[in-house]
C-alpha cells in the first residue's frame, strides 16, 4: 500500500503550513492583554479600508488593546462577512466594529452579536435603522461621517464649476446600498432649483474601475456635450479618467470623485480629476478602536461620532 | 472480508474523513473556540448553503458536466421568492416557486447541452450572465428585504437544537445518497459519465437523464436560495457570486472526479464540511482572509494530487 504513505506527507505539509502561520499570527498578540476587539470591515482589497486598518491599528498600539481585523474576500459578499461576524462571536471577542457590507442584510448578525452581549460599533456605513428595530437589534454607535452632505459638497462644487449650466453625468454605486444612495441623494439636493443643470446619464458601475472605464466610454459616446460627471466613488471616476483619455478630452470634463484615495488625489495633481470628496478612513479606524478601548474600560460612549468629510482639490493638494 | 471490501472500495472517501478528523484535531489544539457545540453547529449552519449545492454538482460532474450557472441561479430565485414573500403569497406556494425557478433554469441548462449539443460549460456559463441579469432586472438591482417570522424560521429556527439548514442539509443528503446509489436515476448518471457513447447503445436516454441532472442541480440551487434568503433576511440580486466554484471545490475535495463516471454524495458533504470548517477555524485563529484564499486552494490541489495517485496506484 504505497499510497497509504501518501496521506502523512500531505497532512505534515498542511500541518506545517498552519503552524508556520499560527506562529506568526501570535506573535502579534502575544505581549497584549485584555478583550480582543474586532473590526470586521468589507473588504481588504480597497485603499479605503487598507487605510481604516492602519488607523485602527495605530490606534491599537497605542492603546494597549489587542485588535483581530477581519474582511470577506470580496466587497458584496454579506454572507462571508455574516460568517465571519458569527465565528467572532464564537471566539468571544470584547467588541465588535463592524462596516455593513449591506445596510439591511448585517441586521441578523447584529441580533447575534445582541445575544452574545458584545457591544457592536458600526463604521462607516449606516445600518438600515427600521430593519434593525424591527428586529430588536441595537448597536452602541455609529462612527462615520455623512454621506449625504459629502454628495452636497460636490454637487456645489459642479455646479460652481460650471457657471450654473450644462450637462452633467452620474456614475452611481450599486442601487440599494445606503452609502451610494446618500451620496447621490445629496448630490441631487444640491442640484434643486438648478433648472440649467441637465443630468443626461447616470448608471451604475458597480463601485469598480474597470466598469466605470466601459460604463462612462459609453456615455461619451451617447453624449458627447457632457461637461461634468459625478462618481459616487473614486474608482469608478478612475476608470472614467481613463475612457476621457482614451477620447482625447482630458481637463475637458469635471471629474469629481469619492472617498479621496491616493490615485485619485495623483489624478488631481495631475489634473486629470478635479477633486474628490474626502472621507477620513484612518480617523474612523482610530475612532473605532479608541471608542471600543473606552467601552472595555467601563466608559460611556455617545450614539453617533461624527467623522469630519470634505473636497480635496488640486489648491487644497498643494 | 465483507468490510475490508467496504474500506478498499471507499478508500477515497476515508481519507477524506481522515483530513477532515486532522483539521479538526488541529484547530482543537490551537484555539478552545473551536471544538464547542455551539461553534459546530455554527460551522454546520454555514457550510448548509454550499453543501445544498454541491449535491446537485456532484450529480452534473459525476455525469460528466459541469454547471457554472449555480450560483447565480440561487440569486434568481432568490429574488423572485423574495418578491413572492413581499406580494403575500402563502408559504408554501413561495418556496415551490423558488423551487421550480431554479428547476427551470436547470431545465434549460440540461435542454441547451442534450438537444442543442452545447458543451456543459458554455451552456452554463451562458445561464450564469443570463440568471445573473434577470435577477438584477427582476429587481432594477436593489435587495428586497424583510421577511415575516415564519418564513425566517428556515434560517433562524432550530429542531431538538440542531438549526433549520442544517437539518435541510441532512435531509437532502439522504435523499440524495439514496437516488444516486439506489434508483434508475443515479445509476444512469455514472453509466453516462463513465461511457455515455455506451449508454446511448445500451438504450439509456441519456438525453432525458442528463436534462434532469441539470434540472435537479438547478432545483437545489433553489432550494439553497431558501436558506440564504431567510439568513440574511433579505434576497439580493448580486448573492451567490463565485458560489459555483466553491461547490465545485467540495465536489472535487469530496473525491468526485472531473472526468466524470466516480464519485460519492458522502464524500461531498465531507468535502463542503473540510471547507466550512477551514474558513471558520481560519476566522477564528484571525488569520487574513488574502491568507485563507491560498490554504483553500492548497487543499484543493492537494485533495486531487491525492486522488490521482490513489487512481494511478489501483490501476
Amino acid at each position: 500500500m504505497k499510497i497509504m504513505k501518501l496521506f502523512p506527507i500531505a497532512f505534515i505539509l498542511i500541518q506545517f503550513i498552519f503552524f508556520n502561520l499560527i506562529s506568526c499570527q501570535r506573535g502579534d498578540h502575544a505581549n497584549k492583554e485584555g478583550p480582543l476587539v474586532a473590526l470586521v470591515m468589507k473588504t481588504l482589497n480597497n485603499p479605503f479600508f487598507i487605510d481604516m486598518q492602519r488607523g485602527a491599528e495605530d490606534a491599537a498600539k497605542e492603546l494597549n488593546v489587542s485588535l483581530l481585523v477581519q474582511a470577506a474576500e470580496r466587497e458584496l459578499d454579506v454572507e462571508k462577512q455574516m460568517q465571519i461576524i458569527e465565528n467572532l462571536i464564537q471566539r468571544e471577542v470584547g467588541v465588535l466594529c463592524i462596516t455593513p457590507s449591506g445596510s439591511k442584510e448585517i441586521v441578523p448578525a447584529i441580533v447575534k452579536a445582541n445575544k452574545a452581549k458584545i457591544p457592536v460599533l458600526i463604521v462607516d456605513t449606516r445600518v438600515d435603522s427600521a430593519a434593525l428595530a424591527e428586529a430588536g437589534g441595537r448597536i452602541t454607535t455609529f462612527i462615520g461621517s455623512d454621506n449625504f452632505d459629502g454628495g452636497m459638497i460636490a454637487g456645489g462644487y459642479i455646479i460652481n464649476a460650471l457657471g450654473g449650466e450644462g450637462e452633467i453625468a452620474i456614475l452611481e454605486g450599486i442601487p440599494g446600498h445606503e452609502t451610494g444612495d446618500a451620496r447621490l441623494n445629496g448630490f441631487y439636493k444640491a442640484l434643486e432649483g438648478k433648472n440649467d443643470i441637465m443630468i443626461v446619464a447616470t448608471q451604475t458601475a458597480n463601485w469598480e474601475r474597470d466598469q466605470g472605464f466601459n460604463v462612462f466610454q459609453n456615455i461619451l459616446q451617447s453624449y458627447p456635450s457632457v461637461r461634468a460627471l459625478f462618481s459616487c466613488n473614486d474608482m469608478m471616476a478612475l476608470g472614467a479618467i481613463e475612457a476621457i483619455t482614451a477620447a482625447g478630452k482630458t481637463g475637458q470634463i469635471i471629474v469629481v470623485g469619492f472617498d479621496a484615495i491616493q490615485d485619485a488625489r495623483d489624478a488631481i495633481r495631475e489634473g486629470k480629476m478635479h477633486g474628490s470628496i474626502a472621507q477620513h478612513p484612518y480617523d474612523m479606524g482610530r475612532f473605532a478602536i479608541e471608542n471600543a478601548k473606552k467601552l472595555i474600560d467601563g466608559q460611556e460612549i455617545p450614539s453617533y461620532i461624527p467623522v469630519k468629510i470634505d473636497l480635496v482639490t488640486k489648491d487644497k493638494l498643494e | 472480508m465483507q468490510y475490508k471490501e467496504f474500506i478498499l472500495h471507499n478508500a477515497r472517501q476515508f481519507g477524506t474523513l481522515f483530513g477532515l478528523f486532522v483539521l479538526i484535531i488541529l484547530l482543537w489544539i490551537l484555539t478552545p473556540h473551536f471544538l464547542t457545540i455551539s461553534n459546530l453547529l455554527n460551522v454546520a449552519q454555514q457550510t448548509s448553503i454550499n453543501a445544498i449545492i454541491a449535491v446537485g454538482m456532484t450529480f452534473v460532474i459525476i455525469a460528466a458536466g459541469i454547471d457554472l450557472s449555480v450560483g447565480s441561479i440561487m440569486a434568481f430565485s432568490g429574488v423572485v421568492l423574495a418578491s413572492a414573500l413581499e406580494a403575500g403569497l402563502p408559504l408554501p406556494i413561495a418556496l415551490l416557486i423558488s423551487l421550480a425557478v431554479g428547476m427551470v433554469c436547470g431545465l434549460l441548462n440540461g435542454l441547451f447541452i442534450t438537444y442543442g449539443k452545447l458543451p456543459p460549460f458554455i451552456a452554463t456559463l451562458g445561464m450564469m450572465s443570463v440568471a445573473r441579469g434577470a435577477a438584477l432586472l427582476y429587481t432594477q438591482g436593489r435587495p428586497i428585504s424583510g421577511f415575516a417570522e415564519d418564513f425566517r424560521s428556515f434560517a433562524t429556527g432550530e429542531i431538538l437544537g440542531i438549526p433549520t439548514p442544517v437539518i435541510i442539509m441532512i435531509g437532502v443528503y439522504i435523499i440524495a445518497h439514496f437516488v444516486l446509489n439506489r434508483t434508475k436515476l443515479g445509476r444512469y448518471t455514472y453509466a453516462i459519465g463513465g461511457n455515455e457513447e455506451a449508454s446511448v447503445l445500451s438504450g439509456i436516454n441519456v438525453k432525458f437523464f442528463k436534462t434532469m441532472i441539470y434540472a435537479i442541480c438547478g432545483m437545489l440551487s433553489g432550494l439553497a436560495a431558501i436558506i440564504l434568503t431567510a439568513r440574511l433576511n433579505s434576497a439580493q440580486p448580486i448573492a451567490g457570486i463565485m458560489y459555483e466554484l466553491d461547490a465545485i471545490a467540495a465536489t472535487v475535495i469530496g473525491g468526485t472526479s472531473l472526468m466524470g463516471g466516480e464519485g460519492r454524495i458522502v464524500g461531498t458533504l465531507i468535502g463542503a464540511l473540510i471547507m466550512g470548517v477551514l474558513r471558520n477555524g481560519l476566522n477564528l485563529l484571525g488569520i487574513s482572509s488574502f491568507v485563507q484564499q491560498i490554504i483553500i486552494g492548497s487543499v484543493i490541489i492537494i485533495a486531487v494530487l491525492i486522488d490521482m495517485a490513489l487512481k494511478k496506484h489501483r490501476k
